[in-house]
């Protein structure tokens, strides 16, 4: 996750052109290990036991290495030394660059400098990022410095983020949080999530996408835009919402919500939109503090 | 199989939902399946079918499944009742006990959790 935000950057800055980065990326991906992978390749889990994780994944919002230590499949220095051999994806993104000749080591060294530099991150930060911690991805790349419900709206796409991973894709990656006056929505479904703290909570896409999130989430393909497939996105917003709320409860915040509707082609007041890339498209995830 | 005569009722306001619920109740050995797509829709159901078994959600349009659940363990004390909702709140859940459900199942939920709910039933 955090490579494609550098090669973003390295796109941005011209180190790169579009189809280099593309090249890049496909490669760094098929190099890439899961830790599941990881686990069993160094003896630590069996295959059932890693699967069983995985089950647990999409129930909870946990990672793989917290519920695999929960469940007493491996020990917590484990995890650690496998998360060590899983970090620098963007490492592998950048020897594919040097290897292919997109870039040189110096321009490389530059890049990175200039990067930490652009987003003033910490080394402490720039560890965190290196190992695709979604909380610390959304802190330093989503920025809502004037909005009284920062750290809650961060919270949300956090664990939006996680869960678009989870059940829809795991390469996508936000670009810049923009405040709207008024927007213009294509394929959009929404929810009201209420009590103490007040959102409206939206997921958009043009129809193409809309369909792919739909055939996705429900784990068949849908040809059309129809109810069911309104049915589908609109369940993983609930599904989200609903998640988002536990997480709250637990930190002794009572929230509720209520039932998700559909409506297409509506204008949005006040409102954070979100863009996130996502292999096949874009959608916008558009959040409203009221 | 005792399981073949149950007859479950299906209550949430996503088909999506009670598509896959309906399909893990199947491979379950359940077939005689009853579906409501909202509260009210469940009540009624309810007291014309009188089921073995009801999971319900909690966020619904037109009536929501803890007011459901008080409206069908008036009318029948001994109706046992699952929720079964994403929004697992500490709130949600107390609330859920006292209107009369038995167990709270997190969405999504596991085939094997809903086997096992099957199983107790038995």
């Amino acid at each position: 996750m955090f490579s494609q935000y550098f090669g973003q950057y390295l796109l941005t800055e011209k180190y790169l052109t579009d189809e280099q980065l593309k090249i890049a990326l496909e490669y760094q991906q098929s190099v890439r290990l899961k830790l599941g992978v990881l686990a069993i390749n160094a003896g630590y889990m069996n295959s059932q036991q890693a699967n069983q994780v995985h089950q647990m994944q999409s129930k909870v919002d946990k990672r793989f290495g917290e519920l695999a230590v929960e469940a007493g499949y491996i020990k917590e220095e484990q995890i650690e030394e496998l998360l060590s051999s899983q970090k620098f994806g963007h490492l592998l993104l950048a020897q594919a660059l040097i290897d292919k000749n997109y870039m040189s080591l110096e321009k490389f060294e530059q890049a990175i400098y200039e990067y930490k530099k652009k987003y003033n991150i910490s080394e402490g930060q720039f560890e965190l990022l290196q190992s695709d911690d979604v909380d610390e991805i959304i802190n330093v790349y989503v920025n809502l410095e004037d909005e009284k419900y920062e750290i809650e709206v961060k919270q949300y796409i956090s664990l939006f983020m996680r869960n678009l991973i989870r059940f829809i894709d795991p390469e996508i990656y936000t670009k810049k949080i923009t405040k709207f006056e008024e927007f213009k929505t294509k394929c959009v479904v929404s929810q009201k999530i209420k009590n103490s703290i007040n959102f409206m909570t939206y997921i958009n896409a043009e129809q193409d996408v809309f369909l792919k999130i739909a055939s996705r989430y429900a784990e068949e393909e849908l040809a059309i835009v129809d109810e069911m497939a309104k049915d589908s996105v609109g369940e993983f917003l609930n599904l989200n919402n609903g998640l988002y709320l536990v997480g709250m409860s637990n930190k002794g915040v009572e929230l509720d919500m209520e039932p998700q509707s559909v409506c297409f082609e509506k204008k949005i007041g006040s409102a954070y939109v979100l863009p996130i890339e996502l292999p096949f498209g874009k959608m916008e995830l558009i959040i409203s503090t009221i | 199989m005792i399981e073949n005569f149950l007859k479950i009722l299906v209550c949430d306001d996503s088909m999506l939902i009670r598509k896959k619920l309906k399909e893990v109740l199947k491979s379950c050995g359940c077939n005689n399946i009853l579906e409501a797509a909202n509260g009210q829709e469940a009540i009624d159901i309810y007291k014309e079918s009188k089921p073995d078994l009801v999971f319900m959600d909690i966020i619904m349009p037109l009536k929501n499944g803890i007011e459901a659940v008080y409206e069908i363990i008036e009318f029948d004390k001994d109706a046992k009742v699952v929720m079964a909702s994403s929004a697992g709140t500490k709130e949600h859940v107390k609330q859920a006990i006292k209107a009369g459900a038995f167990e709270f199942v997190q969405k999504p939920w596991e085939k094997e959790q809903i086997n096992k709910i099957i199983l107790n039933i038995k």
